[in-house]
């Protein structure tokens, strides 16, 4: 196969000039991005003494793992609060899915009286402002008797991440041919065979966001889980940081708290390298045609 | 297979009727198409017959069953769509046996089908291949074999030549018709290109604003089209309409033109036009039926000023002006006329056809 080479040295001095500029910049950019990201990681792997020398040196020589041994020892300790976060992650995920895959398939393929101002009401809930709605949702949890519950949290999740979920799979449900259907109600399938057989499998791009986004959002969320949670058991990741941070007497253990942002930060970053293609695609499902 | 029958079927959309009340009979194995404008309801009658699309008012009877409420799958129809509709994250093999799985039809049993497809349409090589990697041409014959693994009583083909290129379409037009002499089949088929509808079908049904205009073999609705828009939509290139009096003179009638010049109409014919004598008519005669052969008789010369002259090999069009009118002949690519030159151009007015101008129907009708 003969592929056109886009290789700096085939190009006119001019052009390769601005081939260099445009990738040091780049680069300038990535490191300005990725810094924070190795400086904890390299910080987590550090004494607690080199953590804090001055001047700060981004590797050292002295290499330790006693910052995630240290981890162990705030509060329940540090896989406890992973788990509860995982519990809380997956449970997000599972019910975001499966309530905005139904509620997408509906808005995309059904016409039904009110279903644009249903729409714009669901969208709508997008513009309140999470903040604003904590005493009412803390009442609603205490009186469902959910306050302090893992649960709780993940239907307090849920809630907030529905609207753009929904969004996000209307759009994708969108994208597919209305013709695939109607082959597939001639072939003879059912409403849930269309859905589970050919609808979801060319949808899947969307789920894959819808369930990235559930995922990160109820990863990395810390006010909720504060309010709503009291028990320490209970605690997730981002409140274990604050715990890690305010030690005793309000003295921060920083190589810890590198360690636990490291141990909280793995899981995301995996994950949205893994999906990234899926992802890319389902944003933008049903931009162009 | 089955008879399909259409009666009385109307379909609105609020206070649009898209079909305005169709009656029709289609036999057991015919091969009916339907053809007309964009918007003539033709699509939306296919439709109605698979299903997909709620009757207003009337009744659609496959076989001796009436399917009004039936959902598509359970009238027993395979259709194949314009996009083709394949599933694209299926491999060609799923995409076959997925309607045959809805059925619960036992395994071998689909294995035995999908083989005997595969050969019919020469895919046995692309079965483990997806949609995405098949050229367009491949495509369709996959969505041909989803539609004939069914052995379905009725098979519905919505425009499904019009995404291929020229040649290609011509191929698989035959190939379609061959398909269908091989495992005869009731079939509708829907086009907007009267080429394949007059090749392809055993009846035509030209259909215009929501209602039937003609049903009719090909060589019927090329000959003795019953309004000027089954003359104008069939035939290709189209034919000419020129306003025209009919007049009486010497031993017969007369059509005079716009510019003056009569042509007389053929002693045959009289009797059929005799009773619109005097009256404003609209003359239709088709480019083929013009010629610069030497005259015959029924044939009716007249001296044409060449606009434009368009050699196709074997033939060649020539366009002319007759008052205001642009004509359009068809002649015999030897005569190689000049543009701008004066040629004799004969009519051949035993293929005349004449129409009621604000009607539109053919007067040889009565």
């Amino acid at each position: 196969m003969n592929v056109p080479k886009h290789t700096s040295s085939a190009l006119p001095v001019g052009e390769r000039l601005g081939f260099v500029a445009f990738v040091a910049v780049s680069i300038l950019f990535a490191i300005f991005f990725l810094m924070p990201i190795i400086w904890s990681f390299a910080n987590s792997l550090k004494p607690a003494a080199e953590a804090l020398a001055n001047p700060a040196a981004l590797f050292s020589k002295a290499f330790s793992f006693e910052n995630y041994r240290r981890l162990e020892n705030v509060g329940a300790g540090w896989y406890v609060y992973a788990g509860n976060s995982i519990l809380i992650a997956f449970g997000t995920i599972v019910l975001t899915v499966l309530v905005s895959v139904p509620a997408g398939y509906g808005f995309a393929k059904f016409r039904f009286p009110g279903q644009s101002l249903i729409f714009v009401v669901v969208m709508a809930t997008m513009m309140i402002p999470f903040q604003s709605i904590l005493t009412p949702l803390f009442l609603i949890l205490k009186i469902l008797r959910l306050q302090n519950n893992l649960f709780g949290l993940v239907l307090i999740y849920v809630t907030f991440q529905l609207p753009f979920s929904i969004f996000m799979m209307r759009n994708a449900f969108d994208a597919v041919p209305r013709a695939l259907i109607e082959a597939a109600r001639i072939d003879g399938a059912s409403q849930w065979t269309i859905l589970r057989r050919i609808m979801l499998p060319i949808a899947l791009p969307g789920v894959a966001t819808v369930a990235m986004f559930a995922f990160l959002n109820s990863w990395n969320e810390f006010l909720a889980a504060l309010i709503f949670l009291s028990d320490q058991n209970k605690f997730t990741l981002p409140i274990m940081l604050v715990n890690v941070s305010s030690g005793i007497y309000g003295i921060i253990d920083w190589g810890a708290l590198q360690a636990g942002v490291t141990v909280t930060m793995v899981p995301c970053i995996i994950l949205f390298l893994l999906l990234q293609r899926y992802y890319v695609r389902g944003l933008t499902a049903g931009a162009v045609k | 297979m089955a008879r399909l029958q259409l009666k009385n079927v109307v379909k609105s959309y609020g206070i649009y009727e898209a079909v305005r009340g169709i009656n029709l009979e289609i036999e057991d194995n015919e091969f009916v198409v339907f053809v007309g404008p964009s918007g003539c309801g033709k699509s939306t009658t296919l439709r109605m017959i698979a299903g997909l699309e709620h009757i207003t008012a009337g009744e659609i009877v496959i076989g001796d069953q009436i399917v009004n409420r039936l959902g598509p799958g359970k009238r027993d129809i395979a259709m194949v769509f314009q996009n083709y509709a394949l599933y694209p994250h299926m491999s060609v093999r799923e995409n076959i046996s997925f309607c045959l799985e809805q059925q619960k039809i036992s395994k071998e049993e689909i294995q035995r089908r999908i083989v005997t497809a595969a050969e019919t349409l020469h895919i046995g090589e692309l079965l483990d291949r997806r949609p995405g990697q098949l050229s367009g041409g491949q495509r369709q014959r996959v969505a041909m074999g989803r539609a004939i693994v069914r052995n379905p009583k009725v098979f519905l083909f919505d425009e499904p030549l019009s995404n291929l290129d020229a040649k290609l379409r011509v191929q698989m037009r035959t190939e379609i018709k061959r398909l269908h002499q091989l495992l005869p089949t009731t079939t509708v088929y829907v086009t907007h290109d009267q080429v394949e509808a007059m090749t392809m079908a055993d009846r035509v049904v030209v259909m215009n604003g929501g209602v039937i205009e003609q049903v009719g073999p090909p060589q019927e609705l090329y000959h003795r089209p019953v309004s000027q828009f089954v003359a104008g939509f069939i035939g290709s290139p189209a034919m000419n309409f020129m306003p025209a009096t009919l007049v009486s003179g010497g031993k017969g009638l007369l059509v005079q033109l716009e510019d003056g010049s009569s042509l007389p109409v053929p002693v045959a014919r009289i009797e059929l036009y005799e009773r619109h004598v005097g009256k404003t008519v609209t003359f239709g005669i088709r480019p083929e039926s013009i010629s610069d052969r030497q005259e015959r008789p029924g044939f009716a010369e007249i001296q044409a000023k060449i606009d434009l002259v368009e050699p196709l090999g074997p033939e060649t069009m020539v366009y002319f002006a007759v008052g205001d009118r642009g004509l359009c002949a068809c002649i015999d690519p030897e005569s190689n006329p000049k543009p701008k030159s004066t040629m004799p151009l004969s009519f051949n007015m035993n293929q005349m056809h004449l129409f009621d101008p604000t009607t539109g129907r053919s007067l040889a009708m009565g």
